[in-house]
């Protein structure tokens, strides 16, 4: 039954990824991206990360998706929705090359043993009464993770919060108005090397 | 490795954790004491500030260097749970980062190409900060992690000019080539930590190492995984065939953040790829036979590419910073010959210490390359090589040393450049096995791309000494152009007549700071032996048993 | 009928998301339609870390968490990363009217 449900769950998936990338206007693959993102949580939970579904809808829908809105309503209407897409010879090589690394990496998850020997996961069910570490922190993954962050990972989770910070700086920095704005838009000509 | 967060660890990391605080209080400066002053007088005042941070940082890694408080230089000297390298490679290229860093502050200086300067400099410091950490890690999450850091502050660096489109065009350039790249690399990342279960880079190493089969034979999977790896490195190099955005974020970006991107980022990822490649994936370098082919072939072919697609290009460049940036293109080809090195030669510390030797003086002479540019930027508005005619007739010690500069490029003695090529084709030429008829050519190759790139290199003499100029003379220099220019070139030469000393610490560096895996022996049998052991040792110890095999099996019955 | 999915099945859906990804990088000409696929990309090796960290066995010396720890970075890299894309855009956009990724010429040769 699990594994009509996870069929039924990877084949949409697959669908609204497809959707993001072929649809003609950019609101629409936003909206199929979010339904991805929630594909993907969905997966998460049926790999008992459930902490990470949690975090993929928070993060991914919650502000990933809403910025890329953003960013797609304020840059609307300088292209016409029919060239969102490229020619004729670059959509063959897109699906060409799309399609020779789908074909490599079936051929070669298919090949490493250790990998297709894995059909039923270690530690299932687990229970409240497991002994392994892992089993342990999956029953209780929040405070797991929260105790990681502060022990092994320390420097990882700092380094994040620099990053998040410097990116959030830098695009307030790149994207702000200027009072400068109009004057170079129309007295700059484009430079030509 | 640590079994809870010791203070030391943090005195060790201090000067990451001082350069964080000093970017966010250069971004507080900018806000508060120094608002409403003009864009040029902030410049300077956080030019100077910055700078200040910086220095203090690079006194306080050679403190760490000598071993006062770090742990002792061997190879052990790990940090935070084993996910960071404390000891030599992470001061000394610590040092190194932050001696690039502060070249490209002093070039910041010259010219006010943005308005927003609290925020510039602390880009800049903490894109430092961040090869700071890509150099140290020992773990692939902290190594993406600090790469795309480092990445992120760059797109914000290069796009910063905003008065000027051709900056934000190579902003964009950049942000969307280094994405799409790092995604690549990071399903590679993945692979490779399904076939390991572990993210660590010396573990991964020892695992792959002690596979049944050696190599990467009928392994498909780790096949793809190494391709998407190379990808990724292979962008932040700006290796043929990812190198399509480097000569217009170099020509789009202002001077100094060119210099940066040549210099720095450079340096941490090849440092970053020779731990992942050589280190982690070591193992599946060497083509074993014909059905487990190594990583060796490929990147040898991106190497030779590199080089000559970087040189013939440049021949044909009028934009001095387009020629740097194809210049600083095949310079990467030349370094992936030592990067194979690393991978299959049987002296790999010596290799590596070769390697860091030529990027050491890469990096200087880059830089000193963009000092030279923004200095002609600055007055002209734009830098073609044109506009340095008639330079070395007004300016002759500024002329002698351009020339030092690309003499040392081209790898002419007796100047620093020349060793550089010198040791790290001989190391190249080291190599025994199979590969040794594929390192021969890329080795012929290499010189005669040298060849090559002197005619473009005397290009630039040509117009300093040769021709006349029709335009006026350019501003003085200053202290900020000077400095990098004059340190570039008087190092050249210093280290072009004792290269020994360089030499030395490199191999001080790579010797205490790099593991390397075992690499995959057709002729030793499989390490069955490590697998029937658990059952063996503890009841029958076997005397002639190598210790290097036992240390595994031993540790599995205790972990069972 | 069995309660168990094997771990092939998420591999193959990851690298299909992956495949996915890929093509809409080489076919989307907008810089936000090529953000939107790199998005893709980055959740199929999210995918793949978590059923490899699920299924697969841990080291000596591995901490539990490595796969979910190493998830859960990406997607703080990931909202990073768009970001300054957005950013960036915006930037072309309101200056240049341009966000286009093949109308950027100026820098040819």
């Amino acid at each position: 039954m699990i594994q009509a449900l996870f069929i039924a769950l990877s084949a949409f998936g697959l669908l609204m990824a497809l959707g993001t990338v072929f649809a003609r206007n950019l609101v629409n693959a936003a909206l199929f991206l979010v339904a991805f993102f929630f594909v993907v949580a969905c997966q998460f939970v049926l790999l008992e990360a459930e902490f990470m579904a949690a975090i993929q809808v928070l993060i991914y829908i919650g502000a990933v998706a809403v910025l890329l809105m953003f960013g797609i309503m304020l840059t609307r209407n300088i292209q016409g929705d029919e060239t969102t897409i490229v020619s004729r010879q670059w959509r063959l090589l897109g699906v060409g090359v799309a399609g020779s690394v789908l074909i490599v990496l079936f051929l070669g998850i298919n090949g490493f043993k250790p990998w297709t020997d894995l059909g039923v996961r270690p530690e299932f069910p687990v229970t409240a009464e497991t002994t392994t570490e892992r089993g342990q922190a999956i029953i209780a993954m929040t405070p797991t993770v929260g105790r990681e962050m502060m022990t092994r990972y320390v420097v990882p989770f700092e380094l994040a919060g620099l990053l998040l910070t410097a990116a959030l700086v830098g695009a307030v920095v790149l994207a702000q108005y200027d009072n400068t704005d109009e004057k170079t838009a129309s007295a700059e000509p484009p430079q030509v090397s | 490795m640590g079994s809870g967060l010791i203070i030391k660890d943090f005195l060790i990391f201090s000067p990451v954790i001082i350069l964080t605080v000093w970017g966010l209080a250069s971004l507080l400066l900018d806000l508060t004491i120094l608002a409403g002053q003009e864009s040029s007088a902030r410049n300077r005042s956080l030019g100077l500030f910055t700078l200040l941070g910086l220095v203090g940082s690079l006194i306080l890694c050679q403190y760490l260097a000598f071993d006062v408080i770090g742990p002792a230089p061997g190879k052990d000297a790990r940090i935070f749970f084993g996910t960071l390298n404390g000891g030599l490679l992470y001061s000394q290229f610590a040092s190194l980062v932050l001696l690039f860093a502060i070249l490209v502050c002093c070039l910041s200086m010259v010219w006010s190409f943005t308005t927003h300067w609290g925020e510039y400099y602390a880009m800049l410091v903490w894109s430092a900060l961040s090869m700071i950490v890509l150099v140290a890690s020992e773990d692939l999450l902290t190594l993406f992690l600090s790469l795309e850091t480092m990445t992120i502050c760059l797109y914000l660096m290069t796009a910063m000019e905003k008065t000027k489109r051709r900056s934000a065009e190579a902003g964009l350039k950049y942000f969307v080539y280094g994405s799409v790249s790092s995604a690549l690399f990071l399903f590679g990342l993945s692979l490779v930590y399904g076939q390991t279960g572990s993210t660590s880079i010396e573990s991964i190493g020892r695992i792959l190492s002690t596979t049944e089969k050696p190599g990467l034979s009928g392994n498909v999977a780790g096949g793809v995984a190494v391709l998407l790896i190379m990808v990724g490195f292979g962008f932040k190099i700006s290796a043929v065939p990812f190198h399509q955005w480097a000569p217009d974020a170099y020509e789009g970006a202002p001077a100094p953040v060119a210099a940066w991107l040549a210099s720095g980022s450079k340096l941490a990822s090849l440092v970053a790829m020779v731990k992942v490649m050589g280190g982690a994936l070591g193992s599946w370098a060497v083509t074993t036979s014909p059905t487990s082919p190594g990583w060796v072939g490929l990147l040898a072919l991106i190497s030779a590419a590199t080089m000559t697609y970087g040189n013939f290009t440049a021949l044909s460049q009028t934009n001095l910073k387009r020629l740097l940036a194809y210049s600083s293109i095949s310079h990467a080809g030349y370094m992936l010959v030592g990067v194979i090195a690393v991978g299959i030669s049987e002296r790999r510390e010596e290799a590596a210490a070769a390697l860091f030797f030529y990027l050491v003086i890469y990096g200087l002479t880059t830089i000193s390359g963009f000092a030279l540019a923004a200095w002609i930027d600055r007055d002209r508005g734009s830098e073609n090589v044109d506009d340095l005619n008639g330079l070395g007739r007004r300016h002759p010690y500024i002329g002698v040393a351009v020339c030092v500069l690309m003499l040392s490029m081209i790898g002419i003695p007796p100047t620093a450049g020349f060793f550089g090529k010198l040791y790290m084709f001989m190391e190249a030429l080291n190599v025994g096995g199979a590969d040794r008829v594929t390192m021969i050519g890329l080795v012929a190759l290499g010189l005669f791309n040298s060849v090559v790139s002197a005619f473009y290199y005397i290009r630039i003499l040509k117009a300093i000494f040769l021709r006349d100029s029709d335009k006026g003379d350019l501003r003085s220099m200053g202290p900020e152009i000077a400095l990098p220019l004059f340190v570039g070139s008087v190092l050249t030469i210093f280290f072009g007549f004792r290269p020994a000393t360089l030499l030395e610490d490199m191999e001080h560096i790579s010797m205490s700071g790099l593991t390397f895996a075992q690499k995959a022996d057709p002729d030793k049998s499989p390490n069955a032996a490590a697998v029937i052991t658990p059952v063996i040792l503890p009841i029958k110890p076997i005397a002639n048993q190598q210790p290097a095999v036992s240390t595994p099996a031993q540790a599995k019955p205790a972990g069972n | 009928m069995s309660q168990q999915i094997p771990l092939t099945w998420f591999l193959y859906f990851a690298a299909a998301s992956f495949a996915i990804g890929l093509m809409g990088v080489l076919m989307r000409r907008n810089a936000i339609g090529v953000l939107m696929a790199i998005e893709i990309m980055l959740n199929a090796a999210n995918i793949n870390f978590i059923a490899f960290w699920r299924y697969g066995d841990v080291p000596q010396g591995e901490g539990p968490l490595t796969g979910v720890m190493m998830a859960l970075f990406v997607i703080t890299i990931a909202a990073a990363e768009v970001a300054v894309g957005v950013g960036l855009i915006l930037l072309c956009y309101r200056r240049w009217r341009v966000a286009d990724v093949d109308e950027f010429d100026t820098l040819s040769g």
